[in-house]
């Protein structure tokens, strides 16, 4: 049996980690695969799906908690992405944002890229993750309910081992112009 | 001495003017001073990022929130960052404000920043609006009119300060 036979998909992980909150939180989703997935798992207002940049989407969430500290913010992130933006998680760090989270989802693959196997898929991503946040800050998704995550101080990570998927998820269908619009009036309310 | 009396502390105070919710950057020996102000700062939050790609990060999503956020990155970093500026400052046309110390001037010939200057000239003028200032002699109402500048553009906006001969030394 393949190791991701048993695994859920990209699009259940992000579902089942939003759900984790009482009330909805701004969801950052990377280029690709995060945005595609996180758009399919429900579009949402406090969606913000980053179109353009890889790997950034830690980053914008982390300026997006800076400005609402009163709310919760995920960002949510592929194994290459964050790959290429670990910096960001020192940064995150250091600024002890209280109300930002981490959701990395590793399916070991750029799976918007002809699904090339990324150079981090053998990363003890769980380690990092506690390196970075502390051994009580960084969670498996599996291993987590609602109780248990509403008490995890942020900044916090929880690491998703998914699926591959056998295709791309649905295109987003929004521009960047509609993507902000939105996304600042639900910044707004 | 007041925050006022050094070009580091009235950067600071033009930043300060223009009532950021964030403030981010990666430091430079120029902005060294700017930064220590900023982040004893009670009015905003300065975030110290790794990265200066990461700043640019940053401020874009304060900017998507609606919110005025300022980096401050030395040339070559903005270097670093020109895939993020251009992929979500450019693409979703963000009014951050840039600080950019641009090193490698003709008062600040140090061997290591002439490459620097060189590509930010190449690279960053032709993808964004630059405006040039002497470190030395900012204006007070640099930063405010430069998110002015930014909002009715729609765009962001990259403030360039350098070394000048005959002016007041800059850190």
């Amino acid at each position: 049996m393949s190791r991701s036979s048993n695994l859920p998909s990209q699009k259940d992980a992000i579902a089942q980690a939003l759900a984790l909150y009482d009330k909805r939180p701004y969801a950052v989703g990377d280029i690709g695969s995060q945005s595609g997935w996180l758009k399919a798992a429900g579009h949402d207002p406090r969606n913000l799906y980053v179109s353009g940049p890889m790997g950034l989407a830690t980053s914008v969430a982390l300026g997006v908690a800076a400005c609402r500290p009163d709310e919760e913010v995920i960002a949510i992130a592929g194994d290459g992405a964050l790959a290429m933006n670990l910096t960001s998680l020192v940064t995150i760090a250091g600024a002890k944002q209280k109300n930002l989270s981490v959701l990395l989802v590793d399916n070991r693959v750029y799976e918007f890229t002809a699904s090339v196997p990324t150079p981090s898929r053998d990363l003890d991503w769980l380690a990092i993750g506690r390196a970075m946040f502390g051994p009580e800050n960084c969670f498996r998704l599996a291993d987590l309910n609602r109780d248990t995550w509403m008490r995890v101080k942020r900044p916090a990570m929880i690491v998703a081992d998914v699926a591959p998927a056998p295709g791309k998820p649905p295109a987003l269908g929004l521009t960047p112009a509609m993507i902000r619009a939105e996304f600042l009036a639900a910044s707004r309310r | 001495m007041s925050e006022n009396s050094t070009s580091g502390g009235r950067l600071f105070a033009s930043i300060a003017a223009a009532k950021p919710k964030v403030v981010t950057g990666v430091p430079d020996g120029m902005l060294a001073e700017t930064i220590m102000l900023c982040e004893a700062s009670p009015d905003f939050p300065y975030i110290a990022c790794a990265r200066e790609e990461e700043c640019i990060g940053v401020a874009c999503g304060a900017a998507m929130a609606g919110e005025r956020a300022v980096v401050m990155v030395q040339n070559a970093g903005m270097l670093n960052s020109l895939g993020a500026f251009a992929t979500m400052a450019l693409r979703y046309g963000l009014p951050i404000v840039v600080i950019v110390t641009n090193r490698g001037a003709l008062a600040d010939p140090n061997g290591y920043d002439i490459e620097k200057r060189e590509a930010f000239d190449a690279g960053v003028r032709p993808m964004a609006r630059v405006f040039d200032f002497d470190a030395g002699n900012l204006p007070a109402d640099l930063v405010p009119a430069a998110f002015k500048w930014a909002e009715a553009a729609r765009k962001p906006v990259i403030l360039a300060l350098e070394k000048r001969l005959g002016g007041e030394a800059a850190p």
